[in-house]
């Protein structure tokens, strides 16, 4: 992989009360990338975060974030956002912002200021001076990502941002992430949310049981699968069938089997030259959560959707 | 990275300005204070209380004069003599047989009499149980004597005018001085113990609440857990230094308050044996150590601890420890045993109780400095404890700072 990377680990295991969390877990985050980390509740998202910033020590391997063996070296330019929040229900936000840069090595006085910018530009003026607890959980999520990047850090580590959060501030947090990688900040996050990957990552990690399934690019993992061709024709039999993979499947009136190694060229021609009759015919590349069905299986896309299903009930 | 004392002091200042701005604060400043005069006024009540409860009650059956020579020669006696030194004296006319009469007094509990004195000054009879005997038998022989002597020098005529003392009165006895010195030892004690223990509560209250809050987590992924440690310590010890001055400050003007409408209080004129500056230099050297040491432990259990519950269940009997240690520190101030005394002092807990007391009533002040080291000691060892304890219980493992890296060659080396 070319590029300097934020983010290296090798080998993370971890065992609670003798039972594996985490086992050999490797992880390669490329600076100023915005990689995500997927899999089901109980994966091992949170245990292996919680290694690549020094919170815990895995029992074997060793990570380095940003050039540091010892990542609460580099605590100055990370921020983190930990799955469960944590604020101090009697501050007020811009006291809670600026104790979180605080903890960062940002002079207090400075933290305020920037408090302050962050809660007017992000419309949220009103609440410099309300206590977190008369905000609403959302809200209060939002003042803590604030807190987190409110020093400017090289790296963000955001565990299970989009959880708790609206469709309206789950989009406002995207743009949030684009922006903060677009400043050349690299962002890691954890997400049980396929689309939030698909749509923001570059590279990810798919972890189920505790282990690595999948590690690279997003556009790695989809051409894991091969693109699918769905296809209608007006002639039910002839000579076009022998044009037509092993794996190909009737389904409702149509046929579907993957692209063939040839490509969609010979396919095609075959298919005319074979008088099919072709009344349509489309190639689908598979989605992200296609690829993770075929690379954690289908047990583990299910708790994911299960996961992703009570998080949005949580959030109405 | 910010150094330990740095990240140490971003805990301790967000403690110390949320703790003090909080109403639980001005709560904390006002119970010591409620409870402090509840306690004066109680005990003074149960003193006072006490005082007549246990003054015996005696039934004067005797003739007329007899009765008003014992009665008249009590009045002269106590008027010289330490309040409730002698018994309550109530004349009651005599029956035809005295002895019958006696026991019928006695046996009346709604009377309440301890003894009955019958009889005449040249044959006088204490009837009583012999418990009573240094109660009773003893002022009443005191009090036949001087009617005795009282009725011979009348029947002489003979008026003996009462001599007044000449008073050369100095600075100090030394009976007296050991006396104050031990009231000041036990005194001090307490006011350290109970401000010590007050403060380990309410930082583990603080603890509990962070982690009800899941703060604990963002903390320990931004600074080391020593110093979120530490911080917690420093900012409940500069909260306890607010609430001393505060407390110091209302007693020094109810005092001035008391002396100007009237001179109640005396304070006495001898101090403690190292002298005023050094006992007051060391009883607050003493609370210190004596504050860490306890502060690290609680925080220790704190750290085991999920909620409010859990907290008074773990460290209920580690109170209760503590208090035999305050005990064992009492008890060394007036103790001769030598051996009660050193094992106060080298005791962790009881050693900094133990040293004020010491400093009280010993004049030497090297030993300080060897108790000073050996309690830092301590305190170190004691806050590298507690805080492995939180870690293996609560984060599950967490790098170390090179401030505790002496506490590093105790534990065995892990691969990474």
């Amino acid at each position: 992989m070319a590029g300097v990377l934020a983010i290296e680990a090798k080998g993370l295991f971890k065992s609670f009360d003798g039972k594996p969390a985490v086992r050999g877990i490797d992880v390669a985050v490329p600076e100023g990338s915005i990689y995500g980390i997927l899999g089901p509740n109980g994966a091992g998202k949170t245990t292996t975060l919680r290694m690549l910033l020094g919170i815990i020590d895995p029992d074997e391997g060793h990570r380095t974030l940003l050039g540091h063996a010892r990542p609460l070296e580099a605590a100055k330019v990370v921020g983190y956002l930990p799955e469960e929040r944590g604020l101090y229900p009697a501050m007020t936000t811009r006291e809670a912002i600026a104790f979180m840069g605080a903890l960062r090595g940002l002079p207090l006085e400075i933290g305020r200021k920037r408090a302050e910018i962050l809660l007017r530009e992000n419309g949220l003026g009103d609440y410099v001076d309300k206590p977190i607890k008369s905000l609403s959980k959302g809200m209060a999520q939002t003042i803590q990502l604030f807190g987190t990047i409110v020093h400017k850090p090289k790296l963000v580590v955001l565990d299970e941002p989009f959880s708790g959060l609206d469709a309206i501030n789950q989009g406002r947090l995207e743009h949030l992430i684009r922006e903060e990688a677009a400043a050349g900040t690299t962002v890691i996050f954890s997400t049980h949310v396929i689309s939030h990957a698909e749509r923001l990552c570059e590279r990810i990690a798919i972890i189920a049981g505790g282990r690595i399934r999948f590690e690279g690019l997003v556009a790695e993992a989809r051409d894991r699968l091969r693109p699918q061709v769905r296809l209608r024709t007006r002639n039910g039999d002839g000579g076009w069938r022998a044009a037509l993979p092993a794996g190909a499947a009737p389904i409702n009136g149509h046929w579907e089997f993957e692209l063939p190694d040839g490509g969609v060229e010979p396919l095609l021609k075959a298919l005319i030259d074979g008088g099919a009759g072709i009344e349509e015919l489309s190639i689908e590349r598979p989605g992200l959560h296609d690829a993770f069905v075929a690379i954690a299986g289908e047990a583990a896309a299910r708790e994911m959707e299960q996961s992703a299903r009570s998080d949005a009930g949580a959030a109405a | 990275m910010m150094s330990l004392f740095e990240a140490a002091w971003v805990i301790a200042r967000r403690d110390f300005v949320a703790t003090v701005y909080s109403r639980s604060f001005i709560l904390f400043l006002v119970i010591p204070l409620v409870v402090f005069g509840v306690v004066l006024v109680t005990s003074q009540m149960a003193e006072e209380a006490q005082r007549s409860a246990s003054r015996p009650v005696v039934a004067v059956v005797a003739d007329t004069a007899t009765s008003q020579a014992v009665v008249a020669s009590a009045a002269r006696l106590g008027a010289g003599l330490p309040r409730n030194a002698l018994p309550v004296l109530r004349v009651v006319d005599p029956a035809e047989n005295v002895p019958v009469q006696a026991r019928r007094l006695l046996a009346d509990e709604a009377a309440g009499y301890s003894a009955v004195f019958s009889g005449t000054l040249e044959r006088p009879v204490l009837t009583a149980p012999s418990k009573v005997e240094d109660a009773v038998a003893r002022p009443m022989q005191l009090i036949v004597d001087d009617a005795r002597r009282a009725g011979a020098l009348d029947g002489a005529q003979v008026e003996l005018e009462p001599m007044a003392l000449h008073r050369d009165i100095i600075a100090a006895a030394a009976g007296n001085l050991q006396m104050i010195r031990r009231d000041l030892a036990r005194g001090a004690m307490g006011v350290i113990f109970g401000i010590s223990i007050l403060l380990a509560t309410l930082m583990l209250s603080n603890l509990a609440e962070e982690k009800s809050n899941k703060v604990i987590e963002v903390l320990a992924a931004a600074v080391p857990l020593e110093a979120v440690f530490l911080g917690k310590l420093f900012a409940m010890f500069a909260i306890s230094f607010v609430g001393l001055a505060v407390w110091g400050g209302m007693l020094a003007i109810a005092y001035a308050f008391v002396q100007v409408i009237q001179d109640w209080v005396t304070l006495p004129d001898t101090g403690p044996a190292a002298g005023w500056p050094a006992f007051v230099l060391l009883v607050l050297i003493y609370y210190s150590t004596n504050y860490m040491l306890l502060g690290a432990l609680f925080l220790g259990i704190g750290a085991q601890a999920s909620n409010i519950r859990d907290i008074q269940t773990l460290s209920m009997p580690v109170t209760m420890l503590q208090v035999v240690v305050f005990l064992l520190a009492m008890s060394a101030v007036a103790s001769d045993s030598a051996a009660l005394a050193w094992t106060a002092y080298i005791l962790p807990f009881s050693s900094p109780l133990a040293m004020v007391g010491y400093a009280a009533q010993y004049g030497e002040l090297w030993p300080h400095l060897a108790a000073i080291v050996w309690q830092a000691l301590w305190v170190v060892v004691i806050i590298r404890a507690s805080s492995r304890l939180f870690r293996t219980t609560v984060l599950k493992s967490a790098p170390g700072s090179a401030f505790f890296s002496l506490g590093a060659l105790f534990r065995p080396a892990k691969a990474k």
